[in-house]
């Protein structure tokens, strides 16, 4: 089945993913609003894949994460960093590997 | 038959244990695996996407920023994956492709006359960084799900070892004692019993 892919960020990383083609960009501009629009994409079923900076993530906080874990399989929501390649510190995976497993896991050399 | 039914119930959940044991192990190794290529793909994806920003600036610096913003108003978008699902011991985990990212210049849609060339690098690198990034999504998408699941079995292994087990089991005992404590009950009463009756005759 053909998804579509939706983006949120800011104004000039949108404008890259407008240029690489894809069809759903929304601006962030207000919390409410880009919620709402969250909202909106996590529910429609023909959106395959929600790309959303991490600067955003961080500024919707509690609400995106409540949204992340009561989604279903699809779409798949990826964090990406923004144009100024701000990261988060504590890796969200990093943090699940070590609740389950007990214990870090370091990738040694890219075999 | 209390006691039966306690042991019958003692050896599923014993057997229960070890088929959960095994599928952690299983899906440990999955995650692993997974981990691995995440780290291999991000690393590639964080650079191509900062190349894509870099290039992306300069294009804001050469051509304007209202001009490059109507580029992007006027591309084509037309960007779109096929998502199906598979099954790693009974998750589904989606698989992602992409159908067609990297376009021939003039299939963009914007115009070829006001736009300069800064643009059309922006547009190709990041078209590029689009590609890598649904396949980062697949992966991390796959990995979180496994973890989740892994987590859930992980528990359930606990669960069965350190609480269901041991109570079944000193549930057994204590039967088992109290069925011995009454058999030697009867044994002392009716040595009684034939004592009395042999000091009667």
């Amino acid at each position: 089945m053909s998804f579509k892919i939706a983006t949120i960020a800011d104004a000039e990383t949108a404008a890259g993913f407008a240029l690489a083609g894809v069809q759903d960009v929304h601006i962030h501009e207000r919390k409410e609003g880009t919620l709402a629009k969250l909202d909106e994409l996590l529910v429609s079923k023909d959106v395959g894949i929600v790309f959303i900076t991490y600067r955003i993530a961080e500024e919707l906080g509690f609400e995106f994460r409540r949204r992340i874990k009561t989604k279903k399989l699809l779409p798949v929501v990826l964090r990406i960093p923004d144009k100024t390649g701000w990261l988060p510190k504590v890796d969200e995976l990093h943090e699940i590997i070590r609740r389950t497993v007990g214990a870090e896991i370091i990738v040694k050399g890219g075999s | 038959m209390e006691l039966l039914k306690l042991r019958q119930r003692v050896t599923l959940a014993q057997k229960g244990h070890d088929l959960l044991r095994e599928k952690m192990d299983a899906l440990v190794i999955e995650f692993f695996e997974i981990v691995r290529k995440i780290g291999i793909v991000r690393a590639k994806t964080m650079q191509q996407l900062s190349s894509a920003y870099r290039s992306l600036s300069t294009c804001f610096a050469v051509q304007g920023t209202i001009e490059t913003y109507q580029a992007a108003r006027e591309a084509k978008k037309e960007v779109g994956v096929d998502i199906s699902t598979r099954h790693i011991m009974g998750i589904l985990v989606p698989t992602i492709e992409a159908k067609l990212v990297e376009r021939h210049a003039l299939a963009r849609g914007y115009g070829m006359y006001a736009t300069s060339s800064a643009l059309d690098e922006a547009s190709r690198d990041f078209e590029r960084a689009l590609g890598d990034l649904i396949k980062l999504a697949e992966l991390e998408e796959g990995a979180r799900e496994i973890a989740l699941e892994l987590e859930k079995t992980k528990r359930r292994v606990n669960a069965l070892e350190y609480v269901i087990l041991p109570n079944l089991k000193s549930m057994v005992k204590f039967i088992s004692m109290r069925l011995d404590e009454m058999e030697r009950e009867n044994f002392s009463r009716l040595k009684r019993i034939k004592a009395m009756f042999e000091g009667r005759e």
